[in-house]
């Protein structure tokens, strides 16, 4: 008799197998794939002026109440024991909440892009495109509300680009899940109305289409609850665009065998 | 932008009127801002948490249906235009 349990791993592919509990394990080629495709995107980042920074897995339980994630995501963050530690930690259920940390009460002294990659969690759902635990990379703006809507504009469009050369029938939608801050209906549907959040989605074989990155605008929320500002004197807005690594490299598996997904990564010319 | 609504040689249109009227006179009641029919609602942020839901029942009422979330969009908000032409048939 066999005997299943949740976080024994099940081969969804030969490339990479997922746990009933969401976890993901990438094989040979899924590693290069996502190692490849997250170097196209921290190239982007770069050549865009992003900096870039390395923060820890968890994050401490101040963070996420500042930005009230808890209000907007009550089921989603997976708690940290551990009694030898001072703080009360979470697994990071983003990667871009480390930044507002870190600028927290400063005064930047311009237009600021951070790039940062890392592990998340997420316990409110877990199937084969919902993982518990899953990489992602971001690229944090922060500027005039007319500098964050024209950088999420400009990386919409150049992810949509990319996602095309990459041979992924994906399209860019205005997203109508809870975002953060959105713990009430008017809260929801003004970031709905508003646009606040894009994704580009892309159809999966079997299943129903699947997000592979958001485009976001946070207006003044995460600027105003950390009191990061900027020296001239502008009212700072701040925006991201998060990449879910383990979805690009599914969604390239599942469209092009892995081959061809490798070929097409190396190949396209991601500076455009 | 402008419209034929908006021109001063043409009367608007009651849905358009009214509607105007709810958003300055109610909705932007303790606002020095005030909008015109084709004026962009939400850049701004004149129209808060509270206030869309407000609108959205004004229309419900005036309309007599519901109106799904799924339809609150910036393709069929933009301006008080736009929200008459969609939901108040004009």
């Amino acid at each position: 008799m066999t005997i299943h349990t949740a976080f024994e791993l099940k081969p969804l592919h030969p490339d990479f197998l997922i746990s009933e509990d969401g976890l993901f394990v990438a094989g040979a080629a899924g590693s290069k794939l996502i190692y490849a495709l997250d170097s196209k995107f921290r190239r982007m980042a770069f050549a865009a002026g992003a900096e870039e920074r390395m923060f820890p897995t968890v994050i401490a339980e101040e963070t996420l109440n500042r930005s009230e994630y808890f209000k907007s995501f009550p089921e989603s963050a997976s708690r940290v024991i551990e009694p030898s530690r001072k703080g009360q930690y979470f697994l990071s259920p983003a990667v871009c909440y480390h930044c507002y940390e870190l600028l927290k009460n400063s005064v930047l002294s311009g237009e600021t892009l951070i790039t940062c990659c890392g592990k998340c969690f997420r316990a409110d759902s877990a199937d084969d495109s919902h993982l518990w635990e899953f990489t992602m990379r971001e690229i944090v703006f922060f500027g005039s509300a007319a500098f964050i809507r024209e950088q999420r504009d400009a990386w919409k469009q150049r992810i949509f680009d990319l996602s095309a050369r990459l041979g992924l029938a994906a399209e860019v939608v205005a997203a109508s899940d809870p975002f953060f801050g959105a713990e009430t209906r008017g809260k929801r549907l003004l970031q709905q109305v508003k646009e606040l959040k894009y994704e580009l989605r892309v159809q999966r074989p079997s299943e129903k289409d699947m997000p592979l990155a958001s485009f976001n605008l946070h207006e003044r929320f995460f600027t105003s609850k950390f009191d990061i500002t900027i020296k001239s004197g502008d009212t700072l807005h701040s925006g991201c665009v998060a990449f879910g690594l383990e979805r690009w490299c599914m969604a390239m598996i599942e469209k092009h065998g892995v081959e061809k997904a490798l070929r097409l990564v190396e190949k396209v010319d991601d500076l455009r | 932008m402008g419209s034929d609504a908006t021109s001063a040689s043409e009367p608007l249109h009651p849905a358009i009127e009214s509607l105007l009227r709810f958003v300055n006179e109610g909705l932007l009641a303790d606002s020095e801002k005030k909008v015109e029919s084709d004026t962009p609602l939400f850049d701004e942020g004149w129209i808060d948490s509270l206030k869309i839901l407000r609108l959205i029942a004004f229309l419900e009422v005036t309309a007599g249906k519901k109106i799904p979330d799924a339809l609150i969009v910036m393709d069929r908000f933009r301006t008080i235009e736009t929200i008459a032409k969609n939901f108040l048939n004009q």
